[in-house]
């Protein structure tokens, strides 16, 4: 009888694949809405921000401190002191050595990692929820009591002299620093990363004052995401390893105005280049503008994935490109938008053209609905898809913090994104306009300036070494 | 809770007792011989589609190098009911993302959906699969975007050449091993249409493949689904499996690469691998997390810390091109350094033997063990929390092992090796005898060399 009713099925199963049409796509319900894990904020009274999701589907803990203390917060002649904060905060403390903190994060089935980019400095970690609580008295002792042990700074200023030697040996390296170079002036945004001398004048004592200035409770905001210990053991965990954490008055920053867009050509030699690495780019409004959403999207159509504008044009019909996209970089101050591409030195002339007649019609017309409900599709389904590991969520939580945004701004996300009409888009097409762009090409001068100079007068720039 | 971990209090420092992995597996076989793996997880509205083939560039003939990887880049310009370009625009427009890449041993493609899509991803694979569009137009078109693509990941990136091109040559005797994996220019000009359309009646048929759905599904519904789409796709003669012995036994061979690129030197240190799923395979990639992973190993402490000649360092079973998980032998293990230029490349290969002869000679501690182990663990549930990470796993699990089960006992696996089996492996395999290694040196004046290699789309 049981087989009789499973051969019913597979019948019905079969009589059903007889009956699809594949020459049209099936028909699917809407993109589902998803409820984000809630959260709960409060601060410590030394001003220490605390944000909590509970996740409980994996026996992990994914923690992130975020300072506000990236490159921007940079002394004028120490640029990239920030960033080797970040590389030596678990490399030693007051009562624990470097490979102390190796060896008991490791035991906890955990991981200590810190960033800084160019408005935040970022511890990240995560360990087996198990030992949540031994891992967060780690987490504590190393951004208040990193201890800069000699050995540990000298190690740290030689290779990362020799890091930023094979950084400067990539390309797309050599056009970042360029661009940013060109694109915020004076603004301390200019800087990426160290230079050989910045390096060569590391200290202890400058350090330890960035340290001291800047990673204070106050400046901070503490991430936890995921099994969670129960909300009294937590609350005392934090009071225990955080509450003695003096706050401290931060110092005025006050930076230069941020220049405005110009149109500036410059080609940074690197002779024996192969191909030329080429980068149009704008200042653009951060999150907080009415703006954001439009260019967001207008980003989207425009470079990003594999069936924008540009990887279509650029590599799919015209095929001078492995890659061609755009991205949107939001920071606290601007943002900035750049379409990227690499192309072959022969047809350097003809694939600038085309990059720059992609751009110019950001502004000139109207995206499709097509093009519209696929970015607005592409935005919403990438929303649920974040969600699906820790880091995801902890890493949004931290975009929240450090950028000042609303507290609902993650649930309204994608409403905001689903309510931007094509108009709004072609008006952010300014953002995209050839005649006022900074454009870097990195490759062998040799080859390929003549091809540059049909679109302006190319400055040429000799990259750092 | 599709996911239950038995996680003792002391997980982490008690080695006795690992934490259990249950991930609900169901798998089955369509009449023309698709292997079918399905795990149902309700917990978010998210589904993943991983189609895995059983062809990867050692798989390729003489005179067609590259062709793995340039069939990758074909499966994305269209079939029958898809026209070129629209499998991105189907899949962005329904909320996903979408990848493919070519492995020595497998070329996947795979879609994460919103789960109420999973039809969509469906469609698309077996449209491929069934009825892929081998055009001229197509294929020219392909043959250009993968020779971009060489110029700009390999060609022009330090290191790169002297990783894909030369290392393979020199540890591989057999020419299904050490050949290009992205091809040559000279072989990937002189196909044809009927090349590239007999590679695939061979290769992308559904008896040579695995389908895995990962996340929010009905079983009952998805195998409905996949019957519909999938059922129908002829089956074909079953291609030959590549014969990828190397000659026994092992010897030891150096090298040095000037690298115009390069602005720091490096070196490549490899040995020969055990085979898979072997106790010494085990074994050995505990062996290799005590070495490398993370900041307490053994690398990070004794070489960038304590003799300051190291600068960064990768290692992997199967490196560059492979990791334990997809390792198939023969492989090698191998270990890549970047080091400071006031020390010689012989200098890290005897220190980087010197941290190897310790553990030959005195074995490693439980505490090591045990942390080897939590690093193992740590990072597979790093893995597990996606359902493509899941999928990609039960996918390889099936086609290298034909036991997806094996995602639920692996790191029982890792938990069982003993410290003296890791000292074993040391003493039978990381030996100066059966070692290659490869210096790169940076020199401006040098010109590239081009031979050949793989990469993601």
């Amino acid at each position: 009888m049981r087989r009789l009713l499973l051969g019913l099925s597979c019948a019905a199963a079969l009589l059903q694949a007889a009956a699809v049409d594949r020459s049209q796509p099936p028909v699917t319900p809407p993109i589902p809405d998803v409820k984000l894990p809630s959260r709960e904020e409060f601060k410590l009274p030394n001003g220490l921000t605390v944000v909590v999701a509970k996740d409980a589907r994996f026996p992990l803990l994914t923690v992130r401190l975020a300072f506000m203390a990236g490159s921007k917060y940079d002394p004028q002649d120490l640029p990239g002191l920030s960033d080797s904060v970040a590389a030596l905060l678990n490399q030693g403390t007051a009562s624990r050595t470097a490979r102390q903190i190796a060896e008991q994060a490791a035991d906890l089935g955990g991981q200590i990692v810190s960033a800084s980019r160019h408005d935040d400095l970022t511890v990240s970690g995560s360990c087996l929820s198990t030992t949540a609580a031994d891992f967060l008295a780690l987490v504590a002792d190393v951004v208040q009591h990193a201890s800069f042990p000699d050995d540990e700074v000298d190690l740290q200023k030689q290779n990362r002299l020799q890091v930023l030697r094979g950084e400067r040996a990539e390309a797309n390296y050599l056009g970042q620093e360029a661009l940013s170079a060109a694109l915020f002036g004076s603004h301390p945004y200019a800087h990426i990363g160290p230079t050989e001398e910045s390096i060569a004048k590391l200290s202890k004592e400058s350090l330890k004052t960035f340290r001291d200035t800047y990673l204070v409770p106050n400046n901070a905001y503490l991430i936890l995401v995921g099994q969670v210990p129960p909300d009294a053991q937590l609350k005392a965990l934090l009071t225990a390893e955080f509450g003695t954490w003096q706050k401290k008055d931060l110092p005025k920053y006050d930076p230069p105005a941020l220049p405005a867009n110009r149109k500036q050509l410059l080609l940074v030699d690197r002779p024996g280049s192969v191909q030329a690495n080429i980068f149009s780019a704008h200042l653009a409004p951060n999150r907080t503008s009415p703006e954001y959403f439009p260019l967001a999207l207008g980003n989207t159509v425009l470079g990003a994935g594999l069936d924008s504008r540009l990887f279509n044009d650029i590599r799919e019909k015209r095929g001078y490109a492995y890659d061609a996209h755009s991205i949107y970089t939001p920071m606290q101050e601007t943002a900035y938008v750049s379409a990227v591409t690499q192309v072959r030195n022969e047809v350097v002339e003809p694939a600038v053209q085309a990059l720059n007649d992609d751009l110019a019609a950001m502004a000139t017309t109207d995206v499709t609905s097509r093009e519209m409900t696929q970015a607005k599709n592409a935005y919403a389904g990438s929303f649920i898809l974040r969600l699906e590991r820790q880091s995801g969520l902890a890493d949004q939580i931290v975009t929240v913090q450090t950028m000042g945004l609303p507290a609902n701004y993650l649930e309204m996300f994608t409403t905001h994104i689903r309510s931007v009409e094509p108009d709004q888009v072609r008006t952010t097409g300014k953002y995209w306009a050839p005649d006022n762009a900074t454009v870097v090409v990195v490759g062998d001068a040799q080859k390929i300036k003549k091809s540059l100079e049909k679109y302006g007068t190319v400055e040429l720039v000799k990259p750092p070494r | 809770m599709k996911f239950s971990f038995c996680l003792l209090l002391t997980a982490a420092l008690a080695a006795a007792a690992p934490p259990k992995i249950n991930i609900p597996i169901e798998k089955y076989k369509l009449d023309n011989g698709l292997r079918v793996i399905l795990s149902e997880d309700n917990t978010l509205p998210v589904v993943a589609v991983y189609v895995v083939y059983d062809v990867g560039s050692r798989a390729e003939e003489k005179g067609r190098t590259g062709f793995a990887h340039l069939f990758e880049h074909m499966m994305f310009e269209g079939s029958a009911n898809v026209k070129k370009g629209e499998h991105m625009r189907f899949v962005e427009s329904n909320g996903g993302t979408l990848n493919g890449s070519t492995h020595p041993d497998y070329t996947n493609y795979f879609e994460s959906l919103p789960s109420n899509k999973l039809a969509v991803g469906l469609w698309l694979e077996s449209d491929r699969m069934r009825s892929l569009a081998i055009t001229p137009e197509n294929l020219a078109n392909q043959k250009e975007a993968v020779k971009q693509e060489r110029r700009l990941s390999f060609d022009n990136q330090p290191y790169a050449t002297a990783i894909v091109d030369k290392w393979p040559q020199m540890v591989f005797k057999n020419w299904q091993n050490s050949h290009s994996l992205i091809g040559s220019f000279e072989d990937l000009n002189s196909a044809t249409i009927d090349d590239v359309s007999k590679f695939f009646k061979t290769h992308y048929a559904p008896d040579n493949a695995v389908l895995t759905v990962v996340g929010d599904i009905k079983i009952a519904d998805a195998k409905k689904l996949i019957e519909t789409y999938f059922g129908d796709i002829p089956q074909q003669t079953k291609p030959k499996r590549p014969d990828l012995a190397e000659p026994p036994g092992a010897s030891s061979s150096s090298d040095t690469y000037k690298d115009p690129l390069a602005k720091v030197p490096g070196v490549i240190v490899g040995y020969p691998g055990p085979e898979r799923g072997s106790d010494d395979y085990y074994a050995l990639v505990v062996l290799d997390a005590l070495l490398t992973g993370g900041d307490s190993s053994r690398l990070q402490l004794n070489l960038v810390k304590g003799k300051k000649s190291v600068i960064q360092y990768q290692g992997d079973l199967g490196w560059p091109f492979a990791s334990a998980d997809d390792y198939r032998d023969p492989g090698q293990y191998a270990t890549f350094f970047i080091y400071n230029p006031s020390f010689q490349a012989n200098q890290i290969v005897d220190q980087y033997q010197d941290e190897i002869a310790k553990i030959q000679k005195e074995g490693i501690t439980d505490v090591e063990i045990r942390r080897a182990v939590t690093l193992l663990l740590t990072s597979k549930l790093n893995e597990l929390q996606t359902s493509l990470g899941r999928a990609r796993l039960l996918a390889g699990f099936e086609l290298l092992d034909g036991k997806p089960q094996n995602i639920n006992t692996v790191l029982d696996r890792y938990a069982a090796v003993t410290p003296e089996r890791v000292q074993a492996v040391a003493k039978k395999y990381l030996t100066a005898e059966r070692r290659t290694f490869l210096a790169i040196q940076p020199d401006p004046g040098a010109k590239t060399a081009v031979p050949a290699t793989k990469g993601g789309f």
